[in-house]
């Protein structure tokens, strides 16, 4: 489904990403988790070109970015590419000028052409799955943090894309909106979407991912089913991150 | 038959050569519109020379224009006034906007290497002008050592009495120029001044307005005003010549000059020049001409006499000029209501592609910008209507301000907008892009809606900056609502009523602008549907 393969990335005289590699199926769920700074959100954003890099490549379904496209080729894959991945910030990120349908149809409408009635249609259904049927004309900031967070799922998944990939997406909410929001999450794995998320909510590895990839120093130092990495880590970097985090 | 036809040719040459060899008539002047004759001038110079008439401030009256009106009719053209800043008049000669320029210009020679002179219409010496109160009653006293410094005298910029000053170091004096003649006269009333040096037709003018002054001295100097046409422009300054000496000889110019006060014994030289050839430019082929039978002033028409009406007062003033004075408030409007959207959409751009653009892009717009912030509007404008012509680019007054105050503005909007779109956080053109919109997509329909709401206070700002700015445009011959004010404050010395209608009417325009600003602010708030 998707393939990264020896991703390299460098700002200056810094590997931020060396030799990066991952693979998701379809239908499955992978969690990165590490030490802040492991290059983790850079891994993500480099999948849907958020960031460049300088070797290696992004593969999703028959589309394949490389990492010495010409501008104009990769302008070209990016489009592919995007129309394909979804992307969940960790700041939601969501049109303030819009309300909510509005931030949700956008790129439907505008993106993939379709019927206003039928995408918001589309919408008042994601709303539902969500949670959120109430607030179909509220203003993005006339919504708590953890809807906001909501309405940006709802709004990538607008796109019918076939990864969604999904940056912290409760590092900024307090624990009881980061419950509503990870039960979302939970409910889109059990639908059999293909994700990627990069968290540090142990829970909702469990809960929910496949495999888990432990990323520092922008290397994979570690991965694998998700019991097996959590019952018997195997690099002294997961087990100290692990015990720190269960420390809590 | 071929025989006869040879025969009617030789004939007609022969008679359309007669028509070339016809003299004098046979010069056509290129002018630049067949069969008008446009001079330029500055009502804000004040009278007698051209000023707003009383009746009808739109129109001008004095005695250049009669004299323009009269030359124009010897040469079988319409005269047609263009109204300039006095002190651009060589410029507008120069681009070619005016056939002639007539407006007590005097003849000088560093003149002649850039402009064609005619002879002399008028002769005119220096008057100093100072309080009856006394403090002045001699040249002398301005050498003197004075307890305050130096004595301040006021002149008009760039004319032959500041000149004269400037050409007297022995004088402890500070020289004080203005835009026009009775503005230089007041302040000596209100003591502003010490004095004023003036050219003698506008110190005998105006004498009746300024009572509390007085002619110090008899008037200094001795210079002589031409007529002054573009270079190379020999054939249409041959047949201004003609016509000058038929009206010196036959009394006209005695007769206008009479009706303004103006005449004097002074002039009595331009009919010596006429006579005895005695003048730069003056060829010898007249010199021969045949002579004219002189009739006196006596044998034209009956003396009238031009004066000038007592200052009006308050609503008397509302009520003369009110509806001029609204007509130029609506030329500001125009321009300013015309060239600011154009301002907007180039500064639209320019922003975008600094900010989104190509790298080869980036650079150019970024000297545009500080170019055109660098300079002032009043220089863009000046290179637009006097340089652009030099290379064949002729750009009509009106379209002149419209273009310069757009370009102008446009480079400040640029940075509006700019700010305003890097004000707009990052993560939503991220999250647009991630959503599969491409870069214009995202910018037109995320981007730019927020920016917009950010730069509205800032724009709105900006557009009532240029509604003043607007003021500028009289460099290019455009009489807008500041110059109105000034040629008719000038004119009437009614300043403090005309400047409490100007700002009237600059606050009435402006003012709903500020609402409707406040109204988008609010409205920045709400959501569209």
């Amino acid at each position: 489904m998707i393939e990264v393969q020896g991703l390299c990335k460098r700002f200056g005289a810094v590997d931020v990403l060396s030799d990066l590699s991952l693979s998701v199926d379809k239908g499955k769920v992978a969690a990165i988790i590490g030490p802040s700074g492991g290059g983790k959100s850079t891994f993500l954003r480099c999948i849907n070109g958020l960031e460049s890099f300088e070797r290696g490549h992004v593969r999703v379904g028959d589309d394949v970015l490389v990492s010495s496209d010409s501008a104009r080729q990769r302008a070209e894959r990016l489009r592919a590419i995007r129309r394909k991945v979804g992307f969940v910030f960790q700041q939601f990120n969501l049109f303030p000028h819009l309300d909510v349908i509005g931030n949700i149809v956008e790129a439907p409408l505008r993106v993939l052409g379709h019927e206003r009635a039928s995408a918001v249609g589309e919408a008042v259904r994601l709303l539902e799955r969500v949670g959120l049927a109430d607030k179909k004309s509220a203003l993005p900031h006339e919504l708590s943090g953890g809807q906001q967070q909501r309405v940006a799922i709802a709004r990538a998944l607008a796109m019918r894309p076939e990864v969604l990939l999904l940056d912290e997406p409760t590092s900024a909410l307090d624990p009881v909106m980061a419950a509503e929001v990870m039960s979302v999450i939970t409910e889109l794995a059990s639908a059999g979407q293909t994700m990627i998320v990069v968290t540090h909510q142990l829970a909702l590895v469990r809960a929910i991912a496949d495999t888990v990839h432990v990323f520092a120093g922008g290397r994979r130092v570690e991965y694998g089913p998700t019991a097996a990495v959590f019952e018997s880590p195997a690099h002294d970097i997961t087990r100290a991150f692990l015990h720190k985090l269960q420390a809590w | 038959m071929a025989r006869r036809r040879v025969d009617v040719l030789v004939v007609a040459i022969f008679f359309l050569s007669l028509l070339w060899a016809t003299p004098a008539r046979a010069e056509i002047p290129s002018l630049l519109t067949p069969g008008v004759l446009t001079w330029g001038g500055d009502q804000e110079g004040g009278g007698p020379y051209v000023y707003p008439a009383d009746d009808d401030p739109r129109r001008v009256v004095g005695f250049e224009v009669e004299l323009a009106d009269e030359l124009a009719a010897r040469l079988g053209l319409r005269a047609r006034f263009l109204q300039g800043q006095w002190d651009r008049m060589p410029d507008l000669l120069r681009a070619r906007k005016c056939d002639i320029v007539l407006n007590g210009y005097e003849w000088m020679p560093a003149r002649l290497d850039v402009m064609e002179a005619t002879i002399p219409y008028y002769v005119f010496g220096l008057q100093l002008l100072a309080r009856d109160t006394g403090e002045i009653t001699s040249w002398g006293d301005l050498e003197r050592p004075f307890a305050q410094g130096r004595r301040r005298i006021g002149v008009l910029a760039a004319s032959a009495a500041e000149k004269y000053l400037q050409s007297r170091p022995s004088l402890a004096i500070e020289i004080v120029s203005y835009d026009g003649s009775t503005d230089a006269m007041r302040e000596v009333e209100t003591g502003k001044l010490d004095a004023t040096l003036q050219d003698t037709p506008a110190a005998t003018f105006y004498r009746s307005r300024f009572p509390r002054l007085r002619a110090v001295g008899a008037p200094v100097g001795h210079g002589y005003y031409v007529v002054y046409a573009q270079e190379g422009q020999k054939a249409l300054v041959r047949r201004l010549n003609e016509a000058l000496l038929a009206m010196i000889d036959e009394g006209r110019i005695e007769a206008i000059y009479r009706a303004y006060g103006i005449w004097n014994d002074a002039q009595r030289e331009l009919g010596d020049i006429a006579r005895s050839g005695r003048f730069y430019g003056y060829s010898k082929e007249w010199h021969d001409r045949p002579a004219v039978t002189k009739r006196g002033v006596r044998d034209g028409p009956p003396e009238r006499r031009v004066e000038i009406t007592a200052r009006k007062r308050g609503f008397e003033v509302v009520r003369a000029y009110g509806g001029v004075l609204l007509q130029s408030a609506g030329l500001t409007l125009v321009l300013s209501c015309l060239s600011f959207p154009l301002a907007v959409l180039a500064g639209l751009f320019i922003a975008m592609g600094r900010l989104y653009g190509p790298a080869w892009l980036r650079a150019p717009l970024a000297v545009y910008v500080e170019f055109l912030r660098g300079t002032p509007v009043m220089l863009q404008l000046f290179f637009i209507f006097f340089f652009l012509p030099e290379v064949g680019i002729n750009v009509p007054a009106f379209w002149t301000a419209i273009l310069g105050l757009s370009v102008n503005y446009s480079a400040y909007e640029s940075e509006i907008y700019r700010a305003g779109l890097s004000a707009v956080p990052k993560g939503q053109m991220e999250a647009a892009l991630a959503l599969g919109m491409s870069r214009p997509l995202a910018l037109r329909r995320i981007i730019v809606p927020q920016a917009v709401r950010i730069v509205v206070p800032p724009v709105v700002n900006d557009f009532i900056a240029l509604f003043k700015d607007t003021s500028v445009c009289s460099v290019v011959t455009l009489v807008e609502l500041t110059k109105r004010f000034s040629v008719l404050s000038q004119s009437t010395q009614a300043t403090t009523e005309l400047m409490a209608m100007t700002a009237v009417l600059y606050l009435v325009m402006s003012y709903p602008l500020s609402l409707v600003s406040r109204r988008l602010e609010l409205g920045a708030g709400k959501a569209p549907s």
